[in-house]
């Protein structure tokens, strides 16, 4: 019986639409890297398919479990997370001078890409546990708390990126939550007025970056180069788009970053304007069957859930896509399921997993 | 808020910020289409970088040691290249390529046909000059100005300077943020290493418009390149090449310091290696030898990253410790007989015969075995570990340099954890002179020295004094807490080692100046014995620290006491002891 009904609200539009997704996304890569003459076994191609292979099996893993066995273990979860980021920096920071760089070169695993889940399943288990007791505004301590370590060792790291993306996954995980509106505009609020504080925290490049998205031509031949060479690939693609594979900006090596952060700038112009919206379209789709699944489950912690995700995988397209284009700074998210990248892409097939896992047990109750 | 406008709310947002996304194409895609192809189509922007050079480094007295200089390379650009054959002439009668090498480089520069290619590197000024020129003739040819590293002392302190090497394509992912590029070369070992962040300079460039035929046709914007700061040293360098020199094809180390101040004068580890090899892009023969060479281990730096047993150098400490504790006096005698016997086992002197009756000082003096297995059986192994650690041993010395290492201070804990067995007290007799599982590297035997030279100080080594115009923190002395009569004391013994008839030291034994000093001879299970000297000059007054180590070098009391003598002898002449 249960059998049953776990199949029967399994969502296989999703699960097809990532797929579509991501066959796009190789056939992106393929072109931003074909410069680069690599035989197949050793190229970018072969190795997102490996990764792809691996983020599948936990994928199935993140669906298969009960995601409430998830929320029992998500403070530990969370914890060992945070402790992990703690001695990232450690680890940078202890050794002082030269050597501070080559320590966090070691770590090929980036814990900040997988706090973004850890946080969710965090504050969900937190919010949806006292459904319907929200609305002090001691209840907003905690969850404060929780988003507020992991932002801060984010940010120090330094990763402006991941760090500005928990902040709206907070919010629109208290929203649902059922959080007072007011209290929430009080915390934006006060967030605005700690933002001079945040702008001393940061690195002398992130302030480059953010100086150059405001006027690019602070910086004409670093990150203002790479904004300006971007925008006129995506502008010169048109309606219809070079083709695949024949992109000039693309393949006259003018972008750099174009497999990873950059991959919509390949998109853009080799597409043009039909196929970069349809590929936006798909992700809104994507984003309206995650938002579907959290408004059908009659469990609030599943809700908390959803509504994380969706906001955590509708922003960093948002992200990603403005910063292509020039609408945002450039702050190093990668597109989720098409640019290049192992940790991105297994934190983004986990968290399609999780989903799965809310939509399919959603009548259990 | 209802629930339901909650969720209305937040899907009403993304998918807002979507619809936004699709304007903004809109906008870039169909609106400025005509501005932006026209830009894709007409001229390209790039981007020359201009190299922002490493800081240079100069001794105490200003001498250049690692400097930069202005090297010519040889770049095509594949797709600009339109007379293949003028090309070829051009290259082999400029360089002397021959055709074969000329096939091989248009093969290298056709993998990334839009971008210049290097194909020769660091030619001569003149065939640059007549490369510059008739590249206005030839397309596809461009000659790049770098500024190249350049060790003018070769091998003479290589070990200070350290070498570079290219980053690698792993450690570019982090490394991109702070500014390197692929192609850049960064501190492999040395003062490159641990002084990288501020050598370092800021790379530029110039941004151009190029047009379909890859002319420049304007200069868009300029960003001038930024020199990393200048390192002073404290570093000597006629002294680092007397160093050098007198260790010739020795394998071993020599480290001069000014006990005061801390202040490295001169550092040499042998084998040694030309900095100068690994500048080049790419590899070579030499180069490869020279990491792979497991024997003579040229690139690791003996003085501060090797450990060895000290021999009869410790037998400062055990003595200190001793006459700290009130073990012994200076009146106490013990008689030496040749040997000394422990239950079952008999330990010997190094002295057939044996020294007969001995105080402190001459037991320093004679560097008597038997002496100091008594003191050792007096102070018992805890104390000796103390101690030991005391003068600084068991942790790197501190120095500016990467790749310090710690050593090792053996006691009961470290035995019972690493070997799994409790302590003997026939290792606390060999404790005591300086062998058992104790090992040190020279530059540690040197700040043990020091603590003598400096009435009881510990000193923090240090070879960097001025980064840019910022001069250095310069570490305190810091006390160790040893009564004034025990120094006292040690200082007589080191005396007589070097000044006294019978001194095992007697080689080191300068003109025009007083040394002091001991000598070490350590037995080592890989071969024949290591050779140790250390000591100070002017007895009196002690303006420089000295240690001397030769890996297999036979008695401590030979060569490195004489080479110790040259040392001082030419900081004599040098005018150290004015």
């Amino acid at each position: 019986m249960m059998k049953i009904k776990k199949i029967k609200n399994f969502d296989a539009m999703l699960l097809a639409l990532v797929f579509i997704i991501f066959i796009i996304g190789l056939l992106s890569i393929e072109s931003a890297t074909q410069a680069k003459n690599l035989p197949f076994m050793e190229g970018y191609l072969f190795k997102q398919l490996t990764w792809f292979g691996v983020a599948i099996i936990f994928l199935i893993i993140a669906a298969r479990i009960s995601y409430h066995k998830f929320l029992d273990a998500a403070y530990i979860l969370y914890g060992i997370n945070v402790a992990l980021l703690a001695l990232v920096l450690i680890l940078g920071q202890a050794r002082l001078g030269a050597q501070r760089w080559f320590s966090i070169a070691g770590f090929a695993f980036q814990p900040s890409e997988f706090m973004k889940l850890t946080l969710i399943l965090a504050l969900s288990a937190y919010v949806g546990s006292r459904k319907g007791d929200m609305d002090s505004l001691k209840s907003l301590m905690v969850p404060l708390l929780l988003m507020g370590v992991p932002f801060a060792l984010v940010i120090l790291q330094p990763d402006l990126g991941t760090a500005l993306l928990l902040i709206p996954v907070f919010f629109a995980i208290l929203l649902i939550g059922g959080a007072r509106i007011k209290y929430l505009i009080w915390m934006i609020a006060a967030g605005l007025a700690a933002t001079p504080f945040f702008w001393h925290m940061l690195r002398g490049y992130q302030k480059q970056r953010l100086m150059v998205f405001i006027n690019p031509n602070t910086d004409p031949l670093g990150a203002g180069y790479t904004i300006i060479q971007s925008k006129i690939a995506v502008g010169s693609g048109g309606l219809l788009g070079k083709g695949w594979l024949n992109g000039t900006q693309n393949q006259l090596n003018f972008i750099p970053e174009r497999h990873t952060d950059f991959i919509f700038s390949v998109i853009g112009e080799e597409w043009g304007f039909l196929g970069a919206a349809a590929i936006i379209l798909l992700y809104l789709l994507v984003i309206h069957r995650s938002f579907n699944i959290g408004n059908l489950t009659s469990d609030s912690c599943g809700k908390c859930i959803a509504a994380g995700i969706t906001v955590l995988l509708g922003l960093q397209v948002v992200i990603n896509i403005a910063m292509t284009i020039g609408l945002m700074p450039v702050v190093g998210i990668p597109l989720p399921l098409v640019s290049y990248g192992g940790s991105s892409l297994l934190a983004t097939l986990v968290a399609i997993g999780l989903l799965i896992n809310v939509g399919i047990r959603r009548s259990t109750f | 808020m209802s629930v339901e406008a909650r969720n209305h709310f937040l899907i009403s947002a993304i998918t807002a910020a979507f619809l936004l996304l699709i304007a903004g194409l809109f906008y870039n895609q169909i609106l400025r289409y005509g501005y932006y192809s026209r830009l894709a189509r007409n001229n390209s922007i790039r981007v020359i970088p201009i190299d922002g050079p490493r800081g240079d480094i100069y001794d105490r007295s200003g001498l250049p040691i690692v400097t930069n200089r202005l090297s010519f390379d040889v770049a095509l650009v594949y797709q600009e290249i339109n007379d293949r054959r003028k090309l070829a002439r051009l290259l082999s009668k400029a360089l002397g390529m021959t055709g074969e090498e000329i096939l091989k480089a248009l093969e290298k520069a056709r993998k990334r046909p839009y971008s210049p290619v290097t194909i020769a590197e660091d030619i001569n000024k003149d065939a640059a000059i007549e490369l510059e020129e008739a590249s206005f003739d030839v397309t596809g040819l461009t000659i790049e100005t770098r500024s190249k590293r350049e060790y003018p002392y070769k091998h003479y302190g290589c070990h200070l300077a350290g070498y570079l090497s290219e980053v690698t394509e792993g450690e570019l992912e982090t490394l991109k943020d702070l500014g390197y590029r692929s192609g850049d070369l960064i501190g492999r070992s040395g003062l490159e290493k641990f002084y990288e962040s501020y050598l370092k300079g800021v790379d530029g460039g110039t941004q151009v418009e190029v047009d379909s035929r890859g002319r420049q046709t304007r200069i868009l914007g300029v960003k001038e390149p930024e020199n990393g700061p200048p390192l002073q040293l404290t570093i000597d360098m006629p002294l680092q090449i007397t160093c050098d020199k007198l260790l010739g094809d020795h394998k071993g180390a020599i480290i001069v310091m000014d006990p005061a101040s801390g202040g490295i004068l001169a550092l040499a580890s042998h084998p040694t290696f030309d900095p100068n090899i690994f500048v080049k892009h790419g590899t070579s023969v030499r180069r490869k030898e020279l990491l792979n060479d497991r024997k003579g281990r040229p690139m690791s730096n003996k003085a501060i990253s090797g450990i060895y047993p000290p021999g009869s150098v410790f037998k400062i400490v055990t003595a200190s410790a001793a006459l700290d504790l009130g073990k012994i006096s200076y009146g106490t005698k013990f008689f030496c007989g040749g040997t000394y016997r422990l239950g079952k086992f008999s330990f010997d002197c190094w002295k057939e015969g044996g020294h007969g009756s001995q105080n402190v000082v001459e037991g320093l003096m004679n560097s008597c075995n038997v002496f100091f297995y008594n003191t050792g059986r007096a102070l018992g192994v805890d104390n000796l570990e103390a101690y030991a650690k005391l003068f600084g041993y068991g942790r790197p010395a501190g120095v500016d340099l990467p790749d310090e290492v710690s050593g090792i201070v053996p006691g009961r804990e470290w035995k019972l954890s690493r070997k799994k067995a409790g302590w003997y007290e026939g290792e606390t007799l060999h404790y005591a002179i300086g062998q058992s599982y104790l090992l040190v590297t020279p530059m540690q035997v040197l700040v043990m020295a020091a603590v003598i030279a400096n009435n009881g100080s510990l000193v923090r080594p240090h070879i960097v004094k001025r980064i840019g115009a910022i001069q250095t923190r310069m570490p305190q002395l810091r006390s160790i807490g040893l009564k004034s009569s025990t120094i006292q004391n040690v200082r007589g013994g080191l005396f007589a080692v070097v000044n006294a008839q019978a001194g095992t030291g007697k080689r080191a034994k300068a003109e025009g100046v007083a040394v002091a000093g001991k000598t070490g001879t350590a037995q080592n299970p890989q071969g024949a014995t290591h050779a140790w000297f250390c000591g100070y000059a002017p007895y009196g007054d002690p303006k420089i620290c000295v240690v001397v180590f030769l890996e297999h070098g036979g008695k401590g009391g030979l060569e490195p006491a004489s080479m110790a003598r040259g040392v001082f002898e030419e900081a004599k002449a040098m005018g150290y002891f004015k």
